[in-house]
């Protein structure tokens, strides 16, 4: 297995191994183990077929789906030196915009470490007017003050039951192999039970999180929240949307949540836009629904439902996702106004898909939330 | 085995299985190389039917692991037969069974990976889906995917003599581990070409009449164009094509597309989609793509 190369191949390994730097630049993880599967497949045939070469390298130095554009890019641009069309056709399952804007939308400056840890030394309650104020009528400071807190609501999470079992004194399921064992040394007969039961893991939570003007005063609490909510475990995937979907699950895993936002505001081109709710739903359920992402998931959308385009898209997108959902809650920070009544036609729309329908506009509301997701079961009344 | 892709090409044609160049390159390095190959793509379009194929044109045993969430050892590598071990413990006199008797091969009962690393003959692991099983399997999985070993605590180490073929294949319903990904060749399958899709409709469908193919294949590539739910995969074009040709039909007609199109559509807003003028629409352009095709 040793990619030692022929003295006349020289050039071609250096001609690999560079284009190995290339795709690392690109974004992908290209090993020294990956470039010697790379050297040693391209040994195997005959490398005078580019079509060959091609793919020989597209198996060993690609590992997902999301990196073969980079790759027929760099492919393209390196071996064939030409901006010509590489063999791979298909499409993408994945939505990968450009990255376009480097538009960041909120000024960072209340929110520095002070403010943060002040929360953790006074406590909880000599905060209870800021846990009541609603996100958009605080200061930075205020805010800042809040932003631990709200970290620390959005670590609780739904459990499911797992299918696996585990020792249980209280099980229901017979351990026959820690039985047969046990009985061994009373010659067969099965003195002490023991027994397994399942036990409870957290259950996979997806996040979509309306970033249009409307919601401009609350995502930066609700995305604080939703970055928090990643850091808490595996399972937890996190999209936003305005105009279109973008996923920000790989941006928010970063633990810094100000290098998170940072990341998302670099990602996501339409900040505090317009809002297309349906589209954006349906984009989802077609690339991540058919993969199943959603399915026995506990879908947390949150946005006003204030749709530009067709509210029927909005209702029709939401039956689809309840359907592969384990439950659905919505998220309106207008629902915090006591006055509020559900106007607003995509968010009728979207209603009577919806099993559980909370504010969200203020750090009270948001522990509601929480607590909403940790009970949570399926076919709540809205 | 296999000197050339074009060999291992060959083989798996005839299998009755028509790989792109891409997944054949991908399979012979994976033959090549000893690594495992991990196979991506949407639902329907082969990837377990490939590994059935190289399993047999490579002469050896397709073993399969199908994946779920809460797979454990105990189904995915071994577990003791108990009940013939208390049994065991029963038949005896009192003290004189040894541990070491009531935990040896006769009372293991071997599930796929313990039996494609045993093998002597040559083996294909098909480990389907694995993006359904659980992270703690994923890193199992991991530790006997790279030095293809198991260690029974009772028994002792399990190495396999040649290394099993193996296939991954994953719907992409989680994202897998790098640290799996890196142990692993990976191919996302595409769907195929209309040629080849007809080609795959006259292999997988004997005496179906050429015409009939042609247009079913062009149908099926219509509706991929169109925003469905579900796209219909080469397996439904496969399952369609069967159907039409059961029914005795030397040609598309819109009458008989309504009448099969379950074969091919799987949701209801998917068949609210392709209806009256939709569907007539997409037999014409089906019929006159394939009669392009076809001079």
């Amino acid at each position: 297995m040793s990619p030692q190369p022929a003295p006349s191949e020289g050039g071609f390994v250096r001609h690999v191994v560079t284009f190995g730097r290339i795709l690392r630049e690109a974004g992908l993880e290209v090993g020294p183990g990956r470039i010697s599967d790379a050297l040693t497949g391209l040994d195997c045939l005959d490398i005078r077929n580019r079509d060959d070469v091609y793919w020989t390298l597209r198996t060993t130095l690609v590992s997902r789906a999301e990196e073969l554009e980079s790759f027929d890019r760099a492919f393209a641009a390196w071996f064939l030196r030409s901006p010509s069309r590489p063999p791979y056709r298909g499409t993408l399952p994945i939505d990968k915009p450009p990255r376009l804007s480097e538009r960041t939308r909120t000024d960072r400056t209340g929110t520095d470490g002070r403010g943060g840890d002040e929360v953790t030394e006074i406590g909880w309650s000599r905060h209870e007017v800021l846990r009541r104020k609603d996100f958009a009528a605080m200061s930075p400071e205020e805010f800042a003050q809040l932003s631990k807190a709200i970290a620390e609501v959005a670590a609780s999470r739904p459990l499911r039951r797992s299918r696996r079992l585990r020792p249980h004194s209280r099980g229901r399921t017979l351990d026959l192999r820690r039985l047969a064992r046990r009985s061994l040394a009373r010659g067969g007969d099965p003195i002490e039970r023991t027994f397994r039961r399942r036990i409870e893991v957290p259950r996979k939570l997806v996040l979509l999180c309306d970033v249009s003007g409307s919601m401009e005063a609350y995502t930066r609490a609700l995305l604080l929240f939703m970055h928090a909510a990643v850091g808490s475990g595996r399972g937890v995937e996190v999209f936003v949307f305005g105009t279109r979907l973008f996923r920000l699950t790989d941006e928010f895993r970063t633990r810094d949540p100000e290098e998170a936002l940072a990341a998302a505001a670099r990602r996501v081109v339409d900040w505090a836009a317009g809002t297309r709710i349906g589209a954006s739903l349906k984009t989802f359920n077609d690339t991540w629904g058919r993969r199943a992402l959603t399915r026995g998931a506990a879908v947390v959308i949150v946005s006003d439902g204030w749709e530009r385009e067709d509210p029927a898209l909005v209702a029709r997108e939401m039956a689809r996702l309840q359907r592969a959902a384990y439950a659905i809650v919505w998220v309106n920070p207008l629902k915090g106004n006591p006055e509020y009544q559900p106007l607003a036609e995509g968010m009728r729309a979207a209603l009577p898909f919806v099993d559980r329908f909370v504010a969200g506009h203020n750090l009270a509301s948001l522990e509601e939330l929480a607590g909403v997701l940790a009970g949570i079961e399926r076919r709540h009344a809205a | 085995m296999f000197k050339t892709i074009d060999e291992l090409e060959a083989g798996l044609r005839s299998a009755r299985y028509l790989p792109e160049r891409g997944l054949a390159t991908a399979l012979y390095l994976s033959l090549a190389l000893e690594k495992p190959l991990l196979l991506e793509g949407e639902a329907g379009v082969g990837k377990t039917e490939a590994a059935k194929a190289l399993a047999e044109a490579t002469s050896s045993r397709l073993i399969r692991l199908q994946c779920y969430e809460g797979l454990d050892v105990a189904h995915a590598v071994y577990e003791w037969n108990y009940s013939r071990q208390l049994l065991h413990i029963r038949a005896a006199q009192e003290g004189t069974v040894s541990e070491q008797e009531l935990f040896g091969p006769e009372f293991l009962i071997r599930r796929p990976l313990l039996e494609a690393i045993e093998s002597k003959e040559p083996v294909v692991l098909l480990i389907d889906e694995i993006d359904r099983a659980d992270d703690e399997f994923e890193a199992f999985l991991l530790e006997m995917l790279s030095d293809f070993q198991i260690t029974i605590p009772e028994i002792g180490t399990v190495s396999s003599s040649r290394r099993p073929a193996v296939i991954l294949t994953s719907n992409r319903t989680r994202e897998l581990h790098d640290a799996l990904k890196r142990r692993c060749l990976f191919h996302w399958i595409d769907h195929p070409t209309l040629e080849r899709e007809i080609e795959i409709v006259v292999l997988r469908v004997p005496g179906i009449p050429d015409r009939l193919a042609g247009q079913a294949a062009a149908f099926v590539q219509g509706l991929r164009q169109l925003d469905l739910a579900k796209p219909p995969g080469v397996a439904e074009t496969i399952d369609w094509a069967q159907a039409l040709a059961a029914l005795g039909r030397e040609e598309l007609d819109a009458g008989v597309v309504e009448e099969t199109l379950g074969s091919v559509l799987k949701y209801h807003e998917d068949f609210a989609a392709v209806r009256d003028e939709a569907l007539v629409a997409l037999v014409e352009e089906a019929r006159s793509v394939a009669a392009a095709g076809a001079v």
